[in-house]
């Protein structure tokens, strides 16, 4: 039985990838479209294309509508028939998403799956955008929206560089956790013309009371949520490692919405305007007049 | 053909607990062993069950030396009742005296079953049959433990060597009557099917009663070893036990022994 | 009391007869299995499903449906079941090794050594699914013949007890460290493979792992005796001729060669383990003639339901089947507990 089960299988799969490689070829623009990936998510909104979406993940958050979506799960974790129930004739697929597998499988029914780079990097959000726009079928739209980021990102890098020493403390379980290097906080705050005192470390790791101290930030940046659940700006800055450093002394305790400092999606330049044009980050450290 | 040990020395945990000790189990004879508490009786029984490997010495079953018999061969040839079984699963007595047949898984079910069934008739527990073994008392529990043993003694297979029974204390948990009964069930077998039994047992006037020879361990050697007239004297006694004792001749049992402690 | 009295007197005495049992369970089984294939995230009208699955794919409408039934969803269930099953009896073994209710698998090492495996593929190499099971294989493998070499030292199945916390302390230790170095993506990838999940089934996998389950499960099946005799206790099994050493080590290496590619292809699955072999003990009785084997049949019908849970309860997403199995078999655990009854 297990093998005519086996033999039923191998025609199918064969039968299947005949008809993915038909449906390769776009040649109706895809009607329903799942996204895998917050800022994948949000470019496609962004595009104007968010009536084209019927599902997403759970790390898609922005903008509102967003959430208003079916979510299959955590982008990492993808389960292939709950993508399947949604009829989807095309899958956006995060390179972070997966397990690989998953991605794999749904090829395999007939399902285009585009993989959308999804790095920490400037150069990656601008691929991703031309990639999204590109498999939505709108690349002219995809042009404008990349030209308009960059546009927006040399403005706000134009602004001054305080060249202060910064960190971006995350604390969602209870254990504070710095952004080291490589993390979508790290790139913010460079861009923001900030040092991230944390730069050699690899992603987020915990940070001591102790550590904080010694490397002394003059700007520390908190996502909104991780404020809240420290309790609030004053018993943040109250707290034994924040209170002896310099941010605290000199009120420079940036608290910042969560998507935008820790992602890397088209409102970027927002984010990082938004610190430049803090009042104490702007005071902090040597000011310069940035090239180009 | 016995079960035997020859200058038999063993230590444990660094302690020298049994030296120089000889003795056979003879089939058809019931052997009593005796001795204090820490004189080496269950260290005995248990290198004659094959757990314990000797320091000095012999240990042979019917000619073949216990260290070099696979534990299935001596299963087949000697069967085992523990001091205290402990049993804390969930098992029907069936099923506890079927463990009996366990060395011989020639025997097909129906063979079993009979096999089951008359153990238990001759431990007197036919009646238990049916029921859950950990529901039971403790002196049930003993006597199906027994009836378990008997299966392993009486389990039908092809060799005709001697079979060997050895019995640590079996009786501690029965009340008097079903003291009495094991023990001549026991001797019975022995004398009526060539079983050759070691049993340990404290009641002095019990080993005297249904023992065919004795064995009185003190300190780790054998202070005496023959027909209980032989073996009970007041001195014997004196020297194993720490005890003045009378010995008489039993007023109603000819040929036995009557002990009686001051 | 003649003979044939006796033996008629003697007939077995059973909590439940075993045979209706086995066959209750398997019935059940197979009912579960094919109601687990029918429902899932994408709807499929039932005369439609039963018609593919009958009798294959034969119109051009089915595409979807064939493979979601066939493709997806029938390797899944009967992963489940396979899985499911082998848990279970490999827990049975382990409470019968170490005569002790709450024994599973995972006390030699098998699930840590698993998991260390896992890990180290996830954080050191960028192999994906294809270096993480082999990995993971051999960890559970290494660590429960490190736990059984040292565990030889001492004397009695505590030996082999206090070796398999000193490996799982060990495993559990490196495996934290191994988190520490772990980058954003490789944490949620780590979070995921420990909660379990079946979503790698697939023909393949099935056609490995389904033979080889089947042959060592069988094979344990085959030491029922010396199952039974250790509940006697140790001295008395080894006076009905089972030598303690030989019958540890089969045991443990059945449990090992049976849940290792499980650990490896599933991740963490907790709880079958534990909790099913009770449930039939307290069916059943305790003697492993009917115990194996119905574990198994029982424990592949607890997985598959709990993976049919898991696949619907938050539709279009799924739970890992390991949460599933926590937060079911936990609380009933508990409740069993409570009730207090002997095991």
């Amino acid at each position: 039985m297990a093998a005519s089960l086996l033999k039923t299988a191998l025609a199918i799969l064969a039968t299947a990838c005949l008809a993915g490689a038909a449906h390769a070829a776009p040649d109706a623009p895809a009607r329903r479209v799942v996204t895998l990936g917050g800022t994948v998510t949000e470019i496609a909104y962004a595009l104007g294309q968010g009536h084209r979406l019927v599902g997403d993940d759970l790390s898609s958050l922005y903008p509102e509508a967003a959430t208003k979506l079916p979510r299959v799960g955590y982008y990492r974790a993808v389960p292939v028939e709950g993508v399947l129930a949604l009829k989807p004739d095309l899958v956006l697929a995060s390179d972070q998403s997966g397990p690989p597998a998953a991605l794999a499988r749904l090829r395999e029914t007939g399902v285009r799956v585009e993989t959308i780079s999804d790095q920490p990097t400037v150069q990656s959000l601008d691929d991703r955008i031309r990639q999204v726009a590109r498999a939505l079928g709108v690349p002219e739209r995809g042009e404008q929206l990349a030209g308009s980021v960059d546009a927006a990102l040399r403005d706000a890098r134009a602004l001054p560089d305080s060249h202060a020493r910064a960190v971006l403390i995350m604390n969602r379980t209870g254990t504070p956790l710095g952004a080291g290097g490589g993390t979508a906080a790290s790139l913010v705050l460079e861009l923001a013309g900030l040092v991230n005192v944390l730069a050699d470390q690899q992603g987020y790791k915990p940070l001591s009371a102790e550590a904080l101290g010694a490397l002394a930030p003059q700007v520390i940046v908190v996502p909104r949520l991780s404020l809240e659940a420290a309790g609030g700006l004053d018993k943040l800055r109250a707290s034994p490692g924040v209170a002896a450093t310099p941010a605290a002394a000199r009120q420079c305790i940036v608290a910042m919405d969560d998507l935008l400092v820790l992602g890397t999606g088209p409102r970027l330049p927002q984010a990082i305007r938004t610190l430049k044009e803090t009042d104490c980050v702007a005071r902090q450290g040597q000011p310069t007049r940035p090239a180009g | 053909m016995s079960l035997r040990t020859t200058d038999l020395a063993l230590s444990r945990g660094g302690a020298r607990i049994l030296s120089g000790v000889s003795l056979a189990i003879e089939p058809g004879r019931v052997l009593g062993l005796l001795g204090a508490n820490g004189a080496g009786k269950s260290t005995l029984l248990a290198a004659l069950a094959g757990e314990l490997h000797a320091d000095e010495g012999a240990i042979e079953l019917n000619g073949a030396a216990l260290s070099r018999l696979p534990l299935r061969r001596q299963a087949r040839q000697r069967a085992v009742l523990p001091q205290k079984p402990s049993l804390s699963f969930d098992l029907g007595v069936h099923e506890v005296v079927a463990m009996g047949a366990y060395p011989f898984p020639e025997l097909d079910p129906v063979e079993v079953d009979e096999l089951v069934g008359a153990a238990l008739a001759l431990a007197g527990v036919p009646h238990l049959a049916q029921r859950r073994y950990p529901e039971l008392s403790g002196g049930e529990q003993q006597r199906v433990q027994f009836a378990r043993v008997l299966a392993q003694c009486q389990a039908p297979r092809d060799a005709d060597t001697p079979r060997y029974l050895l019995l640590d204390e079996p009786i501690s948990s029965l009340d008097p009557k079903h003291q009495i009964e094991l023990l001549r069930t026991t001797a019975g077998l022995a004398h009526r099917q060539g079983l050759g039994v070691l049993v340990i047992v404290h009641d002095v006037n019990l080993a005297a009663r249904w023992c065919d020879r004795l064995v009185m361990l003190g300190n780790g050697t054998v202070v005496a070893d023959g027909t209980p007239d032989a073996v009970l004297t007041p001195a014997n006694l004196r020297a194993v036990y720490d005890i003045d004792a009378d010995v008489l001749p039993h007023p109603t049992l000819p040929g036995r022994l009557l002990v009686l402690p001051h | 009391m003649s003979l044939a009295r006796a033996s008629r007197l003697a007939r077995p005495a059973r909590r439940a007869a075993p045979p209706a049992v086995l066959a209750g369970l398997g019935a059940a089984a197979l009912l579960v299995t094919l109601l687990a294939a029918l429902s899932g995230a994408v709807h499929i009208p039932l005369a439609d499903a039963l018609r593919v699955l009958a009798a294959g794919p034969t119109q051009p409408d089915d595409t979807l449906w064939r493979n979601v039934l066939l493709d997806i969803r029938l390797p899944r269930v009967l992963f489940a079941a396979v899985a499911g099953a082998a848990l279970a009896i490999a827990g049975a073994a382990m409470q019968a090794l170490f005569r002790n209710p709450l024994a599973e698998p995972g006390l030699v090492g098998i699930s840590a050594g698993g998991a260390l495996g896992a890990v180290g593929a996830i954080v050191l190499t960028t192999g994906g699914f294809a270096v993480t099971a082999p990995a993971a294989f051999a960890g559970s493998l290494l660590a429960t013949a490190a736990a059984y070499a040292v565990g030889r030292r001492v004397s009695g199945v505590a030996g082999l007890l206090l070796a398999g916390i000193a490996i799982n302390t060990v495993a559990g230790s490196l495996i934290g460290l191994l988190t520490y170095m772990a980058s954003d993506a490789q944490l949620r990838d780590l979070t995921f493979w420990s909660m379990g999940s079946l979503a790698g089934a697939s023909w393949p996998l099935l056609a490995f792992l389904a033979p080889w389950t089947l042959l060592w499960s069988a094979w344990l099946m085959r030491q029922w005796r010396a199952m039974n005799a250790l509940l006697l206790g140790e001295r008395e099994a080894q006076h009905l001729g089972f030598a303690l050493v030989t019958v540890r080590y089969k045991l443990v290496l059945a449990t090992a060669l049976i849940v290792g590619p499980l650990v490896a292809a599933t991740g963490g699955i907790g709880f079958v383990g534990l909790v099913v072999p009770h449930l039939v003990r307290m069916t059943l009785g305790a003697d492993h003639r009917w115990l194996l084997p119905a574990s198994m049949l029982a424990g592949a019908l607890a997985l598959t339901l709990a993976d049919w849970l898991a696949r619907i309860v938050v539709i279009p997403a799924e739970l890992p089947i390991g949460l599933v199995t926590s937060l079911v078999g936990g609380p009933f655990f508990l409740w069993l507990l409570a009730r207090g009854r002997k095991f």
